[in-house]
């Protein structure tokens, strides 16, 4: 018999280390020169420095580098794909296993918090210019950091009443507590970043006329694909975002249903199995029309939802689904051969099939790409209209938080230019 | 079937079943632990010190240096003579002779006059033991002319031993102090005033991590430390020095030797064994794990003596002391080029960091592949790079290379590494 995972929602997946166990593995760290886990980070945020500090005894110093390099350091910690990115680089990787970086990162920025640190600060004077961020999503939290440690002033415009976007609604807190976000989200604040919450913007040329200097898009994308099969209409049958959504606001009490397919191979179809095994369903099953080596999401992640007893199939995808009453009743497949077929009985169905971007015309005049993306200069984010830039899910179709920090970033030098510039031409 | 060897030694005229003997200290402090001890398999005791005086015990008593909950690299002790009464030690010293007749026990004693060395002495007698082991070496006393202050004047040391050999008919072992320039006066001293044998180290003067609330180091009793004896694998070195300074000394020759100092393992007591010492003696690395690593240490020495075709410790003792050399006898006409193993390089850099930083500027490091490179012209082969790398045989001698003027011809060099 196997031991499966039996966790509530909001339980953690993940042990935690403190200063001795952090340390241990500090120790394993073969403090390389010119580092390649350092390299691998999108984002920059230095795991190499960060590790030394642990082993060198300095955690402060640790939580400084991080903070100062990613202002989503806690999120990182918790959801970046780190087999795929520094811990993949690790040099230790040709002895045994690498680091486990996230782990040590995650144990810093609890220091940091515990420590009640300010490991990042704008400066005394502050700078000529107004700056708004469109959505409160990774992207955005990254520029209106980076843009408030400059200097300049900044308020963030989130149609929902909290911060966060898909780190706040989007993702399983088993993966990412929300005070790990939130704590995440007050440092920015304690920046002097403001925020306007439930508020929808009516364009950007609006925030122009408002006085603002420069406007930054991370709308992300909010609108979950749903495959266009029959039965798709009925009770039971959810888009991804909604259901994790959903899960998130109700702290995981919602009709999660009992018998639960979840259709997709990304991280976010892990998080919604997660979810509905967390919040109680019975029986969930992944149904994924490629092969697991196919399947984006980061092996840990499906390793962890397997782990809880949910089943993964490859190789088929969704035909139909059959109704029982209004309710959704079972679902049938079809397999890749296009020989084999299943029928499952389901009494919810989860899409997680990626996000679109809702309409995007209202907002500007973009130049905007076949799925509804914001095409921008790759370097700089700049849309093409005076001061309006934009990065995150909205530009890319929807990848990983480092990655929206990374180009959060790259987008913050080139407001900062952006606004000297200005400022300058006065 | 497992392999045996007989590790049965004498040492200072007393059969021992093995040398792996407990250290004066607390680990040897009554009948139960000394029991306990001997049914783990240690072959003797050197009892925990009795001097004449109550003790009046300090709290905490340790201190250790470094990472919390991690292996001891040293361990610091403040800790007194004996607590017992001197009847309670005595008693507890008859019936283990009774109960177990073949293993050994050394009385520790320590006296501040030579009338008290000579009375405590006559007590090993009446307790029946097997030897004594005179301290002169405590690093941490409250009193004048005792410990490391007798241990560190020869005439102080001669005197003392001349007054504990006329208490006793027994062998006496001269416990010796780290904590000067040189022992060997102190052991010669000791062994003319009629000691049997000498034993080595006692604990080394020390101060370990401060405090950064109380500004005093470890252990603190209500915010003040001193100065104390340091133990574990830090002296083990240290300790080693002092064995081959006495085992190689002319006028030290033929005098046993117990030595002591950081063994924790099989390994760290052949390496004294290899310097000359025909006993050793064990505290700290027993205060950690307890006494059951004394199994280790005797398998693991069997295994060693079968690997190398030994079949008593005689057989090996002192092989190491000829090859211990003053730095002017070196053989100074070659030298050693690390070789570097690309394959099994994972491409961490090390190398090239500690060379740059602490040696020659010798490794090119190849960005693309991430790979050392050596530079011929300026690598000096002082073999700091194999130091730091962190693969197995990664690093190892390569290439050996004759100084201008000097012929190629047979050498012995190093083949086994890790």
């Amino acid at each position: 018999m196997s031991t499966v995972v039996k966790k509530t929602y909001t339980d953690e997946a993940v042990q935690g280390y403190n200063l001795r166990t952090a340390r241990e593995e500090a120790r394993r760290c073969l403090v390389c020169h010119d580092a390649p886990c350092s390299k691998s980070c999108p984002a920059g945020t230095d795991p190499a420095s960060f590790i030394r500090s642990v082993r060198f005894n300095n955690v402060k110093g640790a939580a400084e580098t991080i903070r100062k390099n990613n202002p989503l350091g806690g999120t990182c910690a918790s959801v970046c794909p780190y087999d795929k990115l520094c811990q993949e680089a690790c040099s230790r990787c040709g002895i045994d296993k690498p680091i486990e970086i996230g782990r040590i990162q995650r144990f810093i920025v609890e220091q940091e918090q515990a420590f009640g640190m300010r490991t990042i600060e704008g400066p005394a004077v502050k700078k000529a210019g107004k700056v708004a961020c469109i959505g409160a999503g990774p992207a955005s939290l990254t520029v209106a950091s980076k843009l408030a440690e400059a200097g300049f002033n900044v308020t963030v415009f989130e149609a929902e009443e909290k911060a966060g976007g898909m780190l706040s609604f989007g993702i399983v807190p088993a993966r990412l507590p929300q005070e790990v976000v939130d704590y995440d989200i007050k440092l920015i604040t304690d920046l002097g970043v403001k925020f306007k919450f439930g508020t929808k913007v009516k364009s950007v040329e609006d925030l122009k006329a408002k006085g603002f200097d420069a406007v930054f898009v991370g709308a992300g994308l909010w609108s979950s694909k749903k495959i266009d099969i029959p039965g798709a209409d009925l009770k039971g049958v959810w888009a991804a975002t909604e259901y994790l959504k959903k899960a998130r606001e109700t702290n995981g009490k919602f009709d999660s249903g009992k018998k639960v397919v979840v259709i997709g191979g990304g991280d976010v179809a892990m998080d919604c199995a997660a979810t509905a095994k967390l919040a109680g369903a019975e029986k969930v099953m992944i149904y994924y029309r490629r092969t697991i080596e196919e399947a984006p999401a980061d092996i840990e992640e499906i390793k962890y939802v397997q782990a809880m007893g949910v089943t993964m199939t490859t190789e088929f995808a969704p035909k139909e689904i059959l109704a029982d009453g209004k309710q959704a009743g079972f679902v049938v497949f079809e397999g890749r051969d296009k020989a084999s077929e299943a029928k499952v009985m389901a009494d919810t169905v989860v899409f997680a099939v990626g996000q679109t971007p809702e309409s995007m015309a209202k907002l500007g005049d973009f130049n905007l790409n076949g799925k509804g993306c914001i095409v921008v200069d790759e370097k700089t984010g700049e849309t093409g209209l005076a001061g309006i830039f934009a990065a995150g899910d909205i530009v890319n179709g929807g990848k990983t938080v480092v990655e929206a920090v990374a180009q959060g970033k790259a987008v913050a030098n080139a407001i900062v230019n952006y606004l000297e510039k200005k400022e300058g031409a006065k | 079937m497992a392999v045996k060897k007989d590790l049965s030694i004498e040492f200072a005229g007393v059969k021992c079943l093995n040398p792996f003997f407990l250290s004066s200290s607390p680990v040897g402090n009554n009948y139960d632990m000394i029991s306990k001890c001997f049914e783990e398999g240690w072959g003797g005791v050197f009892y925990k010190t009795i001097d004449l005086w109550p003790e009046n015990e300090i709290s905490p008593i340790f201190g250790t240096p470094g990472n919390a909950g991690e292996p001891w690299t040293a361990f610091k002790n403040c800790e007194h003579a004996s607590q017992n009464s001197l009847e309670e030690n005595l008693e507890h010293m008859v019936r283990l002779k009774r109960d177990y007749p073949d293993h050994k026990i050394f009385a520790s004693f320590m006296g501040q006059t030579e009338e008290d060395w000579k009375l405590l002495t006559s007590y090993a007698d009446q307790a029946g033991v097997d030897g004594v082991e005179i301290n002169l070496s405590c690093p941490h006393m409250g009193r004048e002319n005792m410990g490391s202050d007798a241990g560190t004047n020869p005439n102080l040391v001669a005197a003392f031993t001349k007054a504990a050999v006329s208490g006793t008919k027994l062998p006496i072992i001269a416990k010796m102090t780290p904590n000067q320039t040189t022992m060997l006066p102190a052991a010669i001293a000791a062994m003319k005033a009629g000691a049997t044998g000498l034993s080595a180290i006692n604990t080394v003067k020390s101060l370990i991590d401060l405090d950064y609330d109380l500004f005093t180091s470890q252990p603190a009793m209500n915010g003040k430390s001193a100065i104390s004896g340091l133990s574990g694998s830090a002296v083990k070195p240290i300790a080693m020095r002092f064995t081959q300074e006495m085992a190689s000394c002319p006028d030290l020759k033929g005098a046993p030797i117990s030595s002591i100092g950081g063994i924790y393992t099989w390994n760290d007591a052949v390496d004294f064994l290899l310097l000359g010492a025909r006993n050793v003696q064990v505290t700290t690395s027993i205060m950690e794990y307890g006494y059951r690593i004394v199994a280790d240490m005797a398998s693991g020495m069997m295994h060693f003596m079968d690997e190398k075709g030994f079949n008593s410790l005689d057989d090996f003792i002192g092989l190491a002391v000829k090859n211990i050399v003053s730095p002017s006898e070196f053989d100074r006409e070659y030298l050693i080029r690390p070789n570097f193993d690309h394959e099994k390089c994972v491409g961490c850099g090390r190398c090239y960091v500690s060379c740059y930083d602490g040696g020659h500027q010798a490794i090119k490091w190849n960005e693309e592949n991430r790979r050392p490179e050596l530079d011929t012209d300026h690598c000096v082969g002082c073999h700091l790079c194999q130091k730091v790398c962190p693969v197995k045989d990664c690093i190892l001698p390569g290439e050996l290379v004759w100084r201008d003027g000097f012929k190629p011809r047979d050498i012995k060099l190093r083949t086994h590494f890790e």
